[in-house]
C-alpha cells in the first residue's frame, strides 16, 4: 500500500485526478494486454499472413537439453495485425511471455504451463524492432522485427507527446484494475468454497495487478469522502497492512487481512469470507474510480518513483506480505508498473533528455535481470518465497540494483514539468 | 597559556582559532572534580580539501567523531564511471569541508528532489575532513588499473587472532569523514553514497563517537576500556616522513599517499568492567587514571621494559599491550593510529556491542601486519577483544584545485 495521498496532495480529488472522463483508451498496444487473447482451439497454421491479412507467429516454450527454450517460428512479419500463439509444450520454468517495444509491454500471456492449450493474442504492430521476452528461458530476449511502415515518430510539441503518453498510461491502469477485479473474484470463489490451497494460489495471482496499478493510488478515493477518511480510501480498504497503524473506526481489512487468515491461521472462517466479500466490493469500486482518472506527465514520473520507493520500503523489507512472504511477486508488480509509467513518458523524455532515457533503460534492465534470478515457476506467483532467511542473505543485492533506478526516476518529474 | 599542567603530562591546549587556553585540571586527590576544558572545539574551523599535499584526516588534528564507510563497485561499473565517481566525490568533499551543501536543499522546482540531503544545512564546517581510499580489488583488471598496483599493496593476510566477520571485511573504496559534529560526518558520507548510487554500493559502515588519538596539544583521550589510547603516537614531521607518507615507491600516483588499515575491534566490555584494576593495568601495561607506564609516574614517561620489581619480576609484563606494541620492541617501527570508539548498540545476547574502530596509516602495510601478528598471538588483552572487521586501502595524496583524488591513475 502506498500511504501518501493525504500528505502530498492537498487538493485531493479536485486535483489533477478528477479531470473529465477520458474518452477512450488510445493505446492499441495496451488493449492487447493480458486477457484479450483466446485459447486457440486448433493447432495454429504455420507462420504466414492469412487471407484476412493477419500475420501469425507461433511462440513455443520447450525443454531442450535441460534448459527451457523459447523459440519463434518466424522473426519477421509485415506491419499490421499479428496473432501470437504461445504454446508451452514442456518448459516448466517459463510461465510468461511478453512482446516488448521500447520498454513497453505491447502484449503478454501469463500462467503458461506445459500441457495447457495454446493461448493467443492479437495486436496491430507498426514497423520496427521488438523483443519477445520469455523470463526464465535460456535466452530470455529474442529479437523480433516488423517490416513496413514504422509508427509515425511522435510529432508535435514535447508537451503533446507527453500528454499522449499519459493517456496510454491511463489505459494501462484501467486494464490492470480490470484484471484485478477478475482475479479478486477468483480469490473470492476459492474463499467462499473454503478451499485454503486454491485461495492461496488465487491470492498470489491477484496481487501483482494491484501492485502494478498502485502508482496512481492518490486517486483511489471514493466520491463523497474526505481525503483523510479511511472509510473512503480504497488503498486503505484494499491494501492496508497490519504494520500500518490501524484506523479503529474502519478496522483492518482487505488483501492482507485475508492473507493473515490463509497463511497464519491456515483456515477460512466466516470472518475470512466476509473480508473477501468486502474486498470484491471495494475492488469493484476501484474499477469505477480509476476509469475517469487522468494524469499529468509528472504524475507518471512521481508514480514510477513512488513504486520503486515502495519496493525499497515494503518489499525488500518483507513488510508487505508479512504472512505469505510473496513480497517478490509484489516487487515484480511494482517494477512493471513503474516501467510502464516510464514507458509512457519515454517518447517525450527521449526529446528532453536522451541520456537519461539510456540510463533508465539500463537500470530497469538491471533490475529485471536481477529479479529473473528469483523466478521459480513452482512458487505461488512465480517467484521464490521471500523468507526471512532469503531476505537476510539477498536483500542487499536487491537494494543495490533498485536504488540507482530510484535515484534516476526521481529526476524525471522535474524534466517533464520543465518541458510542459 | 596559563600554568595549567597541574598534573605532569596533561598538557591541555585549546585547538583552533582561540590559540590558547587553560588546563583547569583539578588535583588528583579529587577525581570527581576533574574538568575537561583542555580540548575546546571551534566549530567554525574548516580544512581545505585541495592542495594540501596529503589528504586530510591523517595528520589532521583528530576531530571528535567519524563516520567510516566502505563501498563495493556495482557490476556495471566501468573505469569511466569510477573516474567520474572519484571526481564527483572530490568536488563534493571540497564543498562540504567548507560547510556548504552539495547542491541545493531547496529546489526551485517543486517536483525536483533536493540535491543535498539537508541535515547539515546551517551547521558549521566543524573541521570536517573527507579521506578517500582505494581497495586492492580495484586493481584486479576490471578497470585497467592492474599495472598501477603498488607492489606493497594487497589484501591483508589472515593475522593471528583474526575472528573476522565477512560483513565487516574488505571493500573497494573507503570514505572516512571526521568532524567535531557527528551530524556533519554523517551528512558527508550519506551524500557521497548518494552521489555514487549508480556506481557503488555501500558495504559496511561504522559510526565512531570519540577519538582515540591526539594531535599536538590535544589531551590523550580514552578508549572504551577506560585507558588512555594513543599516548606514544606519530607526532613529528620526521616521523610522518619516515613511517606514514609513501616516498620513492614503485607507483608515482601514490607518492605522498599512505595506506589505511581499518580494524573493527569488538571489546567485551561487561567482563572487562568487572576485572580488577590491577589486572587491567597488567594487561595494558599502564596505570588506569594517569596513563603512565607501570614503570613510571606520568603519561609521557618512556616505558622501562627492563624494570623489575622487588621479586625480580618485570614491572611491565612482556605480554602486555604496551610491551608488545612498543617501537622499542618492534625494530623501531611506528604506525600512525587514528581510531575512534564505536558502538553498534546491543548484540543479540543483550551485551554491549562496542569497541574500537582502529584506523592506522603507514607507508608500508607490512609494518601493521608484523605488529598485529605479534599482538594477535600474545597480547594479554586478547581475552577481552575480538578483531571482527578488517580492510586496507591505498590513500592517494590530496589533489590540487581543479583535479581529483587518484586522477593520476586515469591518464
Amino acid at each position: 500500500m502506498v500511504n501518501h495521498h493525504s500528505a502530498t496532495r492537498s487538493g485531493s480529488r479536485s486535483g489533477p485526478w478528477a479531470a473529465p472522463v477520458l474518452a477512450a483508451a488510445t493505446a492499441l498496444a495496451l488493449s492487447a494486454c493480458g486477457s484479450t487473447g483466446d485459447a486457440a482451439k486448433s493447432a495454429p497454421n504455420s507462420s504466414a499472413t492469412n487471407p484476412n491479412g493477419v500475420s501469425t507467429v507461433n511462440v513455443t516454450l520447450a525443454e531442450d537439453a535441460g534448459k527451457d527454450a523459447c523459440s519463434l517460428d518466424t522473426k519477421t512479419v509485415p506491419a499490421g495485425p499479428v496473432t501470437f500463439t504461445v504454446s508451452n509444450t514442456s518448459a516448466p520454468g517459463v510461465t510468461e511471455m511478453e512482446l516488448l517495444k521500447d520498454q513497453r509491454i505491447v502484449g503478454e500471456k501469463e500462467n503458461l504451463a506445459p500441457g495447457l492449450d495454446p493461448v493467443s493474442f492479437t495486436v496491430t504492430l507498426d514497423g520496427g524492432k521488438y523483443q519477445i521476452y520469455c523470463p526464465g528461458a535460456a535466452s530470455e530476449y529474442l529479437d523480433f522485427a516488423v517490416t513496413g511502415q514504422a509508427a509515425a515518430t511522435p510529432t508535435g510539441t514535447v508537451p503533446t507527446i507527453l500528454s499522449q503518453g499519459t493517456k496510454e498510461y491511463s489505459a494501462y491502469v484501467v486494464d490492470q484494475v480490470n484484471q484485478l477485479n477478475t482475479a479478486t473474484k477468483a480469490l473470492d470463489t476459492a474463499v467462499q468454497a473454503g478451499n485454503v490451497a486454491d485461495a492461496k494460489a488465487a491470492y498470489a495471482k491477484a496481487r501483482p495487478f494491484y501492485e502494478r496499478a498502485e502508482s496512481s493510488v492518490e486517486g483511489f478515493v471514493l466520491p463523497g469522502f474526505a481525503v483523510d477518511d479511511n472509510a473512503g480510501n480504497l488503498d486503505y480498504l484494499i491494501d492496508m497492512r497490519e504494520s500500518t497503524p490501524v484506523d479503529d473506526k474502519v478496522g483492518w481489512k482487505g488483501f492482507h487481512a485475508v492473507e493473515r487468515d490463509l497463511w497464519q491461521g491456515g483456515a477460512i472462517t466466516p470472518a475470512t469470507k466476509a473480508l473477501s466479500t468486502e474486498l470484491v466490493g471495494n475492488v469493484g469500486h476501484l474499477v469505477t474510480v480509476v476509469a475517469p482518472l487522468q494524469y499529468k506527465p509528472e504524475d507518471l514520473a512521481n508514480g514510477a518513483a513512488d513504486l520503486i520507493e515502495e519496493v525499497q520500503n515494503t518489499k525488500i523489507t518483507g513488510e508487505e506480505e508479512a504472512y505469505s512472504h510473496l513480497d517478490l511477486v509484489d516487487f515484480a508488480g511494482n517494477v512493471e508498473g513503474a516501467q510502464q509509467a516510464y514507458a509512457s513518458l519515454r517518447p517525450g523524455l527521449q526529446k528532453i533528455d536522451p541520456a537519461l532515457v539510456t540510463t533508465l533503460d539500463q537500470q530497469f534492465q538491471t533490475v529485471l535481470t536481477t529479479l529473473d534470478g528469483y523466478r521459480d515457476a513452482a512458487s505461488p506467483g512465480g517467484y521464490r518465497v521471500w523468507t526471512p532467511a532469503l531476505r537476510g542473505t539477498d536483500a542487499p543485492k536487491l537494494t543495490a540494483v533498485i536504488q540507482p533506478l530510484h535515484e534516476s526516476l526521481g529526476t524525471v518529474a522535474q524534466k517533464v514539468v520543465s518541458a510542459s | 597559556m596559563l600554568s595549567g599542567a597541574l598534573i605532569a603530562g596533561l598538557g591541555g591546549a585549546v585547538v583552533g582559532a582561540v590559540g590558547g587556553g587553560t588546563t583547569a585540571w583539578a588535583m588528583a586527590s579529587s577525581e570527581a572534580a576533574q574538568v575537561d576544558d583542555g580540548d575546546a572545539v571551534d566549530l567554525n574551523r574548516s580544512h581545505p580539501f585541495y592542495g594540501t599535499g596529503h589528504q586530510g584526516g591523517i595528520s589532521t588534528e583528530p576531530q571528535r567523531h567519524t563516520v567510516f564507510m566502505t563501498f563495493r563497485l556495482a557490476d556495471a561499473a566501468s573505469a569511466r564511471s569510477l573516474q567520474t565517481l572519484l571526481a564527483r566525490w572530490s568536488a563534493a568533499a571540497a564543498v562540504m569541508q567548507q560547510g556548504k551543501p552539495v547542491g541545493t536543499v531547496q529546489p526551485d522546482n517543486e517536483v525536483a528532489p533536493p540535491t543535498d540531503t539537508g541535515e547539515a544545512f546551517g551547521l558549521s564546517p566543524a573541521s570536517l575532513t573527507v579521506t578517500i581510499g582505494l581497495g586492492p580489488a580495484l586493481f584486479d583488471g576490471r578497470f585497467g588499473l592492474a599495472a598501477h598496483k603498488p607492489a606493497a599493496f594487497a589484501d591483508l593476510p589472515t593475522l593471528n587472532g583474526d575472528t573476522l566477520d565477512p560483513k565487516f571485511t574488505g571493500g573497494e573504496l573507503s570514505v572516512q569523514a571526521c568532524a567535531d559534529d557527528p551530524q556533519v560526518c554523517y551528512h558527508a558520507v550519506r551524500n557521497l553514497a548518494r552521489l555514487g548510487r549508480s556506481t557503488v554500493t555501500p558495504f559496511w559502515a561504522v559510526l565512531g563517537f570519540g577519538r582515540t588519538s591526539a594531535g599536538p596539544g590535544q589531551q590523550t583521550p580514552r578508549n572504551l576500556l577506560g585507558f588512555k589510547d594513543g599516548t606514544r603516537n606519530i607526532d613529528t614531521d620526521e616521523q610522518y616522513s619516515k613511517f606514514v607518507w609513501v616516498s620513492g615507491g614503485d607507483q608515482p600516483w601514490m607518492e605522498g599517499g599512505t595506506y589505511q588499515v581499518v580494524r573493527k575491534i569488538r571489546m567485551l566490555l561487561e567482563t572487562w568492567d568487572t576485572d580488577r584494576v590491577g589486572n587491567q593495568q597488567r594487561i595494558i601495561g599502564r596505570h588506569k587514571k594517569e596513563g603512565s607506564p607501570l614503570s613510571g609516574r606520568s603519561e609521557k614517561d618512556t616505558p622501562d621494559f627492563a624494570a623489575e620489581d622487588a621479586a625480580g619480576e618485570p614491572v611491565i609484563d612482556p605480554l602486555s599491550h604496551v610491551a608488545l606494541a612498543a617501537h622499542e620492541n618492534n625494530d623501531g617501527v611506528l604506525i600512525k593510529r587514528r581510531g575512534y570508539n564505536y558502538t553498534d548498540g546491543l548484540d543479540p545476547n543483550g551485551q554491549l556491542n562496542a569497541g574500537l574502530l582502529f584506523i592506522s596509516y603507514q607507508n608500508d602495510p607490512q609494518n601493521f601486519v608484523r605488529l598485529q601478528n605479534r599482538l594477535g598471538g600474545h597480547d594479554l588483552l586478547n581475552e577481552y577483544i575480538r578483531h571482527v572487521g578488517s580492510a586496507i586501502f591505498a590513500v592517494p595524496p590530496a589533489p590540487e584545485q581543479g583535479h581529483y583524488v587518484a586522477q593520476a591513475l586515469f591518464g
